[in-house]
């Protein structure tokens, strides 16, 4: 069969929009870690707390869902054992158990939006959102350009390793000459190479552009953002002094 | 070259080209603030280290809204990887500080560089904000934690380290800001690329 | 129709004051619709500059001043702006690895059109056309940090192909492909002709496209040398040629070079246990059990873009832990550690290993430690590299081959027995390709000896007595 371009953007399709997977980042950072509503939230935040997991768990990203989950065990473990340990170590191990069992499940929905979203898709779906190209274009760079950082910077420590420089001892400044300079250097030549080849290429033009990935709401994102909805239905009510449960 | 105000392609590209060596930078730092306790170096470290690219970048900056924008996208990439909505208020003020600032210099001075990136830095303070606010609230919702647990974080965490980071942003910033121009000067300039 | 009439051009800020010499000298140069002009010449004969003049790079992008006119089917390219001319001229560039600004081959393709908001069906269907006429249906959908160099400069072209530019510059296609990719980049470049294109390249490596142009313009220092087609260009001697210098116009494939592995009078070198591969992946990238290879001799790498040469130097410098072989050297055995100490490679981005602030110091941090005499050691070694001009310029600052020549200083510097190279002529001219060629042997007579994984068939006729091919095995 021959090839078709369209086909093939519609098989490579994510299983949540980009929209939806950026709308439930927020709704976690605003309950879960920001810490928003009362008593009625709380069995809704429980649950909330478990979907960054369980949409890993469904798209098969056992690594990351392995860490997160050890990240929180990490968190909780401590937590638990705080009150056993010897007063320095009691506070230490309630700060680090605090932090962590507040900050990972939001930390693990943005790992699971940004291991899930190919760029394009994400470049889409803020175009979709009407962010301004002044926004999208700097981003589609950095996108762009992180695989090439580390792969320079790859480069650059075998090229010092071969060239015998060894900085075991030696001191930060010069760690930071040695591999940030030349990293910088050629980050940035690489850059304006593709800078002038997106630029003979018409990017930056006034016209609106289009784009060929397909992204768009189906049944998953709309039982998602209900919920999303839902949450911030409950907190409005609460906020308003109804008791629900 | 015309005295255009409107940024075009290629400030855009820089935005992303300076921003993605920003960003690494501040990724591999956040990398050892996973461990909790190491939480407070990032707002010595990050500004001290993103000086290198930003006093670069600033040598490509000479129309108003680069270093707002660049700061803008440093909220929503905190936003993405799940460090809450208040990074992007302090972004903006922070990105709008040191815009005004350097375009005081008129896009030339050095010191005004500087300073400029002092202010930029402070945006990083928004990371630590979500710890701060609502501090009551958040504490008595771990109340199975016991009244142990609130009185410790609050002698570990309290209120007054809130200004000592938002400071230590700016003044880690100002040093980063040095570094950065020094070289730049060492380096960058010699090598044609500032 | 694209016409520059008496254009002269100088790169630099003219209110700053620090103007570069004449990149371009009043030059007339006009391409009717549908030719195909090769511009060539020597580095720095303005080639690139005048294709950077013709898509609006200059002066929307790279600073400078210009004289005279420069227009487009009319239309003066620097009134315009650098979208407006994108519509009708799409560039293919040097460098396969900064081109993309895609992650993905089908977004890359999409790019051009999409810039220009082309409603989406129509991409679709301008994509799949493309693909089936390039027949690249193997790279769609795939990530352009895992394709060769080869295949991304095949993306490269389909996307100036789906953008449906009428006019299609090349400015040196070919630099980092080997034999087969750049036979492919040629039946692009005929797909092209055929379709009744324009098309502009400018190459050092000029033999693939010879017998395609219409017209060759050779370039020497800013101004139009001579203009050769139809029979003259013909009867050209590669004699003549290396007087302009030019490089070859016979295509040469480094297999058909016949040069043999190893002789029966040479000393040799074992290396036994060369295996890498890597985790997930079902075929090795290296797989030499045992390999002899000439001591004191150069010896020529051949291969096609990922048959496993860069790996393989990278291994037998002991830059990768995964692979434990062992290489056995006038008599002593050496481990992944040792053998870090006792080859030296000069990389293709010569511009990573470069770590100093100076040309000198560059050189001084090389030398054993604790050598007495460093610094007039350095200065002699700069010097025989033709490198003695400028010890404070910043190592970053220099040309590609003059970096080149300052990792070789490098590499005398720190006395290292094994001199690994790879490909160090891509992008130079015939002039530096023969510099490079004589350097090595200069150091193969001094004792070195020399490795060099590379395409370029006429390095290896200058210089190499040794060939090994790396071929899919």
């Amino acid at each position: 069969m021959a090839y078709s371009s369209e086909r093939s953007q519609d098989a490579r399709r994510g299983f949540l929009d980009p929209r939806t997977k950026l709308t439930l980042v927020l709704v976690l950072a605003v309950f879960v870690m920001g810490g928003l509503g009362g008593e009625a939230l709380r069995p809704v935040k429980t649950i909330l707390s478990a979907l960054p997991f369980a949409l890993l768990l469904a798209e098969r990203q056992w690594k990351r869902f392995a860490r997160g989950i050890l990240m929180l065990g990490i968190g909780y473990g401590l937590l638990t054992v705080m009150p056993f340990l010897p007063r320095a170590l009691n506070y230490l191990a309630l700060l680090c158990g605090g932090i962590l069992t507040r900050f990972v499940v939001t930390v693990v929905m943005g790992e699971y939006l940004i291991a899930t979203t190919s760029v394009s898709e994400f470049i889409s779906a803020m175009e979709h959102l009407h962010v301004p190209q002044a926004i999208t274009i700097p981003m589609s760079v950095m996108f762009r350009l992180f695989p090439t950082i580390s792969a320079e910077w790859k480069s650059i420590r075998r090229a010092m390793r071969m060239r015998g420089i060894h900085l075991g001892g030696a001191k930060a400044s010069q760690v930071l000459e040695y591999q940030l300079v030349p990293m910088m250097t050629s980050t940035v030549r690489i850059g304006e190479e593709l800078s002038a080849s997106a630029l003979t290429r018409g990017l930056g033009g006034p016209t609106r552009r289009t784009n060929i990935c397909r992204i768009g709401f189906r049944a998953q994102d709309a039982v998602l953002l209900a919920g999303c909805v839902f949450v911030v239905g409950v907190w409005t009510l609460e906020l308003c002094g109804v008791r629900l449960w | 070259m015309k005295t255009d105000n409107k940024l075009k392609g290629r400030d855009l590209i820089n935005i992303g080209i300076y921003g993605a060596i920003y960003f690494v930078i501040l990724f591999a730092v956040a990398m050892l603030g996973m461990i909790p306790i190491f939480l407070p170096l990032l707002s010595v470290l990050v500004p001290i280290l993103g000086g290198i690219p930003f006093m670069l970048f600033l040598t490509k900056v000479k129309k108003p809204g680069m270093i707002f924008i660049m700061a803008m996208i440093m909220g929503i990439l905190m936003l993405l990887t799940g460090m809450g909505p208040w990074p992007l208020l302090t972004c903006a003020i922070a990105g709008l500080l040191a815009e005004i600032c350097f375009k005081s210099g008129e896009y030339r001075s050095a010191k005004k560089a500087v300073l400029s990136y002092g202010l930029f830095s402070m945006w990083i303070f928004g990371n630590y904000l979500s710890l701060f606010t609502d501090y009551e609230g958040y504490f008595a919702q771990r109340a199975d934690y016991g009244q142990a647990y609130i009185d410790a974080v609050q002698k570990l965490m309290p209120l007054w380290m809130a200004p000592v980071l938002l400071i230590a942003c700016f003044v880690c910033g100002l040093l980063g800001g040095l570094l950065g121009r020094a070289l730049l000067k060492k380096h960058f300039e010699k090598a044609g690329l500032a | 129709m694209v016409e520059l009439k008496n254009v002269s051009f100088r790169y630099g800020m003219e209110e700053s004051g620090n103007l570069h010499e004449a990149s371009l000298d009043h030059v007339d140069l006009t391409v009717q619709d549908g030719e195909f002009v090769l511009l060539t010449g020597p580095s720095g004969c303005g080639k690139t500059t005048i294709l950077r003049l013709i898509n609006g790079l200059i002066p929307h992008f790279y600073p400078g001043v210009t004289k005279g006119s420069v227009t487009v089917n009319g239309r003066s390219v620097q009134e315009r702006e650098l979208y407006e001319t994108a519509l009708q001229v799409g560039s293919v560039f040097q460098n396969p690895r900064s081109q993309f600004y895609n992650v993905d081959t089908t977004g890359e393709l999409a790019f051009g059109c999409e810039n220009r908001g082309l409603p989406e069906k129509e991409i679709y269907a301008r994509i799949d056309d493309t693909v089936r006429r390039f027949g690249i249906e193997k790279l769609m959908d795939r990530n352009i940090f895992r394709l060769s160099d080869g295949e991304k400069q095949k993306i490269a072209c389909a996307s100036v192909d789906v953008a449906g530019s009428e006019i299609i510059l090349l400015d040196e296609p070919s630099a980092n492909l080997d034999h087969t990719a750049t036979l492919a980049l040629r039946e692009m470049i005929r797909l092209w002709r055929a379709r009744g294109k324009t098309i502009i390249a400018a190459e050092h490596r000029i033999a693939y496209l010879w017998d395609l142009i219409d017209r060759a313009v050779i370039l020497r220092d800013g101004k139009i040398l001579k203009e050769l087609s139809g029979e003259e260009k013909n009867a050209l001697t590669d004699e003549e040629l290396s007087v302009m210098g030019l490089r070859s116009v016979t295509p040469e494939a480094p297999d058909e070079i016949n040069l043999p592995a190893l002789k029966e009078s040479d000393r040799t070198m074992v290396l036994r246990d060369f295996v890498l591969s890597y985790p997930g992946a079902k075929q090795p990238v290296l797989n030499l059990p045992e390999l002899r290879l000439a001591v004191g001799e150069i010896t020529a790498i051949t291969g096609a873009n990922g048959a496993g040469k860069t790996s393989f130097l990278n291994c037998l410098c002991g830059l990768e832990k995964r692979c434990r072989g062992t290489l056995e050297y006038e008599g002593k055995r050496y481990d992944r550690k040792a053998r870090q100490k006792l080859c030296f490679m000069v990389m293709q981005d010569t511009g990573n290993q470069l770590f100093t602030e100076s040309v000198l110091d560059e050189v001084l941090i090389s030398l054993p430690k604790d050598m007495a005499g460093g610094k007039e050691r350095a200065a002699e070694l700069l010097k025989r590299l033709d490198l003695d001009g400028f010890p404070d310029r910043h190592p970053q600052s220099l040309s590609g081959g003059q970096k080149q020549r300052l990792a070789l200083a490098c590499a005398l510097a720190s006395g290292r027995k094994l001199l690994l190279l790879d490909e160090p002529t891509s992008g130079l001219d015939f002039a530096h390709m023969m510099e490079t060629a004589e350097l090595l042997k200069q150091l193969r007579d001094m004792g070195t000896t020399i490795l060099v994984v590379t395409h370029d068939s006429e390095l290896i006729r200058a210089c190499c007595g040794r060939k090994l091919s790396f071929d899919a095995r």
